[in-house]
């Protein structure tokens, strides 16, 4: 892939080509087209300059200057050429002498001619042409044609002279611009060396992420690469704790066994609490195996709409406990939301649920209200699940929200599930509470998540 | 009860099976999604038990290709994974009931219990006709709460025949649903159960539940009290 300064660098000098190359092109023509006026011009000032000075005799012969308006006319091969055609007449100048000039051509009076190059045998020249009229005598008049010439060469050195100067200068300024191009392009590309070199130090370990001074272009990348950085590291220390509980909790039940290997004689016995202790080290990896599933991380991303995963979840429970013909009522604000990952709003919902279903009778009621404060905050939410079982003793209620924290102490009757919600709530700073349902008469599990202020 | 057993891990495998060949399942094991699939295909399945991870075709296809061709035998479905979108998935996929790994014998031929109970239109955990009730879960008969002494096959042949009580079952349906290997078709070994059974749940001859329908099978006669 070509690097941005090579890609940066092609485009400016196909540009300053494109450009200079035009500009030069245009101020060539330019500069041709006002040569040849000049030359035109300075043809025209001769004819009227021989005009001027000629005279006409009485027997309608023309008399022209002893001295010409340039020394050129009387100068051999000089360049410059003038020449006189009439009837029966024709006059040229000194110089063109030995000379073959287009000059025999007749215009009609007042009539301009001004053509060029012409090719002729001494090679192209520019020729200026007037028709013009005298009358002597008696109402007599005398026709005649000036013609003036000048050759190329004059024309062809001054538009070369011109042409030299212009590309040297034209060049200069493309080297300098160039130059120019590449200076800017360093400053305007160092922040992503910087972005570049802070990485590395952050790949070293000097730093934690990357400080926050970078353009405005940048700070989009920037700090999606700092909350990669961030989400990386807590999923590291995270499996490093689901792994340092997991060894933990794992211990307690290996110990006893062994114990029991050591010191008891009894198979039956023996059975028995190996039977216990594999049970526990199940229910121990399955809660750490479900820890693992979630993240507690609070997303920025669009928050998940509740309502089609409480459904989802309660038409597979429908399914698994349909023996127990149970009547689930469902009461879900369309606007609430959860801003978290799915699979901690499915964990959350499904065990709560799946808790419901165990241990009621026939009703469950599933809530969830969003809790707006104010239209530019986000919303909370507050999420019921309730039922028509036998409910939880108060006194009960207080130990079940203490235990279950970790996956070595069992919450009797339910199991790990209520555990996993208490991590979930915990880890997006919600609160968990458990009531008696006044509606349904079993137990009410209310999670609450405040709105942010 | 004829069940499909698909799991790819061997000691899992084999000890579910004997298990379940005690509990007087017919058992056949597939230790893929592919092989679970051609069997699931072939025999006609009371039930089936299927693990998730499964080498070849994934236990969520498989059930979803067995779903997608017809099958109906309730389905439950093994995870090791137990995250609810796993669970959402599997059910979504046609399942019926789930079961996350490590998990008790115990609980998984409870729920097969169930399934095939419901799967059959019976609500509650025993079976009642008349004064005959046949609990699942124990594998006891009594008649008017006395309880009657059956042998495994019998009480077999009973179960199935009471689970589709009022509907015609034919002799090959009730030996490709009980027996574990292919069975004699006409031997007449069944004849032999259907009469000992009748014998023992019917002493005097007044109660006559079962019924023969001559040339084509057997129907339990005494209807549902549900």
């Amino acid at each position: 892939m070509l690097s941005l300064q090579a890609r940066q660098l092609l485009a400016a000098s196909l540009g300053l080509v494109a450009f200079l190359g035009l500009t030069g092109f245009a101020l060539d023509r330019a500069f041709a087209e006002t040569a040849e006026t000049a030359l035109r011009q300075r043809l025209e000032n001769y004819v009227w300059a021989y005009i001027e000075r000629s005279e006409l005799s009485r027997s309608g012969e023309l008399i022209l200057p002893d001295v010409p308006p340039d020394s050129r006319f009387t100068r051999i091969g000089s360049g410059l050429y003038a020449g006189v055609k009439a009837k029966d007449f024709l006059w040229e100048s000194g110089s063109a002498l030995g000379r073959r000039l287009p000059f025999d051509q007749e215009l009609a009076p007042g009539e301009i001619d001004f053509s060029g190059p012409i090719e002729t045998v001494h090679g192209p020249i520019y020729r200026y042409s007037y028709g013009t009229v005298w009358e002597y005598g008696d109402d007599k008049e005398a026709r005649f044609t000036l013609h003036v010439a000048e050759d190329t060469l004059s024309l062809q050195r001054q538009i070369a002279v011109f042409r030299r100067s212009l590309w040297v200068y034209l060049g200069a300024a493309a080297l300098l611009l160039l130059g120019l191009q590449i200076l800017v392009m360093r400053w305007s590309l160092s922040p992503l060396r910087r972005v570049v070199a802070d990485m590395e130090q952050i790949m070293d370990g000097r730093v934690e992420r990357l400080p926050g001074d970078y353009p405005e272009e940048l700070t989009l990348l920037t700090d999606s690469l700092n909350e990669m950085i961030d989400v990386g590291r807590e999923q590291i220390s995270r499996t490093r704790n689901v792994l340092a509980d997991l060894a933990h909790s794992l211990k307690t039940p290996l110990a006893v066994m062994r114990s029991e290997l050591e010191s008891v004689q009894d198979d039956a016995q023996l059975r028995a609490t190996l039977k216990e202790q594999t049970e526990r080290m199940g229910e121990i990896v399955a809660y750490q195996l479900s820890r693992a599933a979630t993240t507690g991380r609070q997303t920025f991303a669009t928050p998940l709409v509740i309502e089609p995963r409480a459904e989802e979840i309660v038409r597979s429970l429908e399914k698994v406990y349909a023996g127990k013909n149970i009547l689930c009522e469902f009461d879900v604000d369309r606007s609430a939301r959860f801003h978290g990952e799915e699979g901690d709003l499915m964990e959350l919902l499904g065990n709560l649920l799946e808790n419901a279903f165990k241990w009621a009778r026939h009703r469950v009621l599933l809530t969830a209200r969003a809790m707006t404060i104010a239209p530019q905050r986000r919303a909370g939410v507050l999420i019921t699940v309730e039922d028509d079982g036998p409910g939880i003793p108060p006194d009960k209620v207080e130990l079940l929200l203490q235990r279950g924290v970790r996956g070595d102490e069992r919450v009797h009757g339910h199991g790990i599930g209520l555990a996993i919600v208490l991590d979930i709530v915990k880890a997006h700073r919600g609160e968990l509470s458990v009531e008696r349902s006044d509606e349904l008469g079993g137990a009410r599990f209310v999670v609450r998540f405040s709105p942010s202020l | 009860m004829r069940i499909l057993l698909v799991e790819d891990e061997a000691p899992l495998r084999e000890t579910l099976a004997a298990r379940l060949k005690r509990e007087g399942y017919a058992v056949d094991a597939a230790q893929d999604g592919e092989e679970g699939l051609y069997q699931g295909r072939e025999v006609p399945f009371d039930v089936a038990v299927i693990d998730l991870g499964l080498p070849k075709m994934s236990g969520m296809e498989l059930v979803r290709q067995l779903r997608a061709e017809g099958k109906k035998f309730p389905i439950l479905i093994l995870t090791a994974r137990s995250s609810w979108q796993d669970k959402v998935e599997g059910l979504k996929a046609g399942a019926d009931d789930y079961l996350v790994k490590p998990f008790h014998v115990e609980e998984l031929l409870a729920r097969l219990n169930a399934l095939l109970r419901r799967a059959a239109g019976w609500s509650k955990p025993s079976l009642d006709c008349g004064p005959i009730s046949l609990d699942l879960a124990a594998q006891t008969v009594s008649i008017d709460g006395t309880s009657v002494d059956l042998t495994s096959y019998e009480y077999k042949v009973l179960e199935y025949l009471m689970l589709h009580a009022g509907e015609l079952v034919s002799k090959a349906d009730l030996t490709e649903h009980i027996y574990q290997q292919d069975f004699d078709r006409d031997s007449n070994v069944l004849e032999v159960f259907i009469g000992r059974l009748r014998k023992k749940l019917d002493p005097e001859g007044a109660l006559k539940p079962i019924e023969t329908v001559r040339g084509r099978g057997y129907r339990f006669a005494i209807p549902r009290n549900e």
